[in-house]
């Protein structure tokens, strides 16, 4: 086992973990984060994308004693309290959620191409959701979601 | 899951030793394919070596020949933003942007992707094009590839076991010479179903340089040197261009998978060379 802490949406969490564990599984089984979803475990569907430093990243496919360090962002993160981020609002108002299994991670993407890109155009928002499969494929209102976030973030 | 030990060493002397330690220990640098396997219990290695903290993995220069270098653990996203690149070696920076998805870019890295030697990846085509070089380090010293001994098999390169990729050196294009990566995919971020990797350069309406490798063509990167000498100094016409993706059709052995027929492959060949050329002014 090896000591690694880690940087959860802000708070420090010191955990033992054997060197193959994923992020995700860290996340999930030993801090009770389920919010991130367990897909295809492969880096296909984008169901477990977090923030890595900022950066979208499939926590499936990151180990977890390599993120000693770094700050990690999940789903349980990103709202104010109780009050909604501006994307997760988005989500609520456009309808974007079926059975919300991919949101989560969408979301999550969502964040990381808003905060670098305040004003992405369609096209932009399709490539950089492009790594994250709705198997509802009610991909038009997550497009619309993710537009309708854009247009109230602080420029 | 069997206990994975996990290191992480600050210098390339440290990490070469652990990797001689343990028989059977694996680099890991992004991880976006090592772990996928893992996950799959495709590889179960008995302990990992991580590249992330050896700084001069991580840097991207210039020799001085003037080639491009690019450290085994710069990211995918990192070769496809960088404007001196994208500028002087755009056949590169168009390959790295092709890989995949951004959260993909965002880890995977260039020697991660030319150790596992996938010729369904992007990269590969491009360097073997690009007549790229890679560079190895073991206990015994330091040595060059090139590309297009590199690559073997499927899956399979002239890496040795306690060897490590420490960068990928790319030659200056030849004056006037320009690049093109086109990847023919079902959907974005799919593995390509046929990649043309190309650098061209004209003079008066005569080729005087012609590269073209292909992706996903076969168990390594498809290229045809004879077939390229003889475009040299010639006008590239229809038909010339058309004997030439002839002649590369030939030497492909693409596989049958749900990409597409082996068949449907080859007869992509042509066509796509063609287009890519054309991209390039020929």
């Amino acid at each position: 086992m090896i000591q690694v802490e880690l940087d959860v949406n802000g708070e420090r969490e010191a955990l033992a973990l054997d060197g193959g564990q994923t992020l995700l599984d860290a996340l999930r089984v030993r801090l009770g984060l389920t919010g991130t979803k367990l897909g295809c475990n492969q880096g296909v569907c984008g169901s477990c994308t977090v923030l890595i430093d900022g950066k979208p990243a499939r926590s499936c496919l990151v180990l977890a004693v390599g993120c000693g360090g770094r700050k990690i962002v999940t789903i349980e993160g990103i709202a104010d309290g109780a009050k909604p981020s501006v994307v997760q609002q988005a989500f609520i108002e456009t309808g974007a959620v079926q059975c919300g299994y991919c949101t989560p991670g969408m979301i999550l993407t969502a964040e990381a191409l808003l905060r670098r890109h305040r004003r992405p155009s369609l096209d932009e928002i399709r490539e950089a959701l492009s790594g994250n499969l709705c198997r509802c494929s009610g991909y038009s209102k997550i497009v619309d979601a993710v537009k309708l976030a854009s247009e109230r973030m602080p420029v | 899951m069997t206990s994975l030990a996990y290191h992480q060493p600050d210098s390339l002397d440290r990490a070469l030793t652990l990797l001689a330690d343990t028989e059977g220990a694996r680099c890991i640098a992004g991880g976006q394919t090592l772990v996928a396997m893992l996950n799959a219990r495709l590889v179960e290695p008995p302990a990992l070596v991580s590249l992330g903290r050896i700084a001069e993995l991580g840097r991207i220069g210039r020799t001085a020949a003037g080639a491009l270098r690019i450290g085994a653990t710069v990211t995918h996203e990192a070769v496809a933003d960088s404007e001196n690149i994208g500028r002087d070696f755009p056949l590169i920076a168009q390959a790295a942007r092709a890989i995949a998805h951004p959260p993909i870019r965002s880890f995977g890295t260039i020697g991660g992707a030319v150790a596992h030697g996938d010729p369904n990846a992007d990269y590969p085509a491009a360097l073997v094009a690009s007549d790229a070089a890679i560079e190895i380090a073991s206990r015994a010293g330091r040595r060059g590839v090139p590309a297009g001994e590199f690559f073997q098999d499927y899956l399979a390169t002239a890496l040795e076991p306690g060897d490590i990729v420490v960068a990928v050196v790319i030659p200056e294009p030849p004056p006037g010479a320009r690049g093109l990566y086109l990847k023919f995919a079902r959907v974005d971020g799919d593995y390509a179903t046929l990649s043309v990797a190309a650098i061209l350069a004209q003079r008066n309406g005569a080729c005087e340089h012609i590269a073209v490798a292909l992706g996903a063509a076969g168990p390594v990167p498809v290229r045809d040197r004879a077939a390229e000498a003889k475009l040299q100094g010639k006008r590239l016409s229809a038909a010339a261009i058309a004997e030439f993706g002839a002649a590369l059709a030939a030497r492909c052995d693409p596989v049958d998978d749900v990409r597409g027929s082996s068949a449907y492959r080859r007869g992509l060949v042509p066509g796509l060379v063609a287009r890519a050329l054309s991209g390039l002014g020929g």
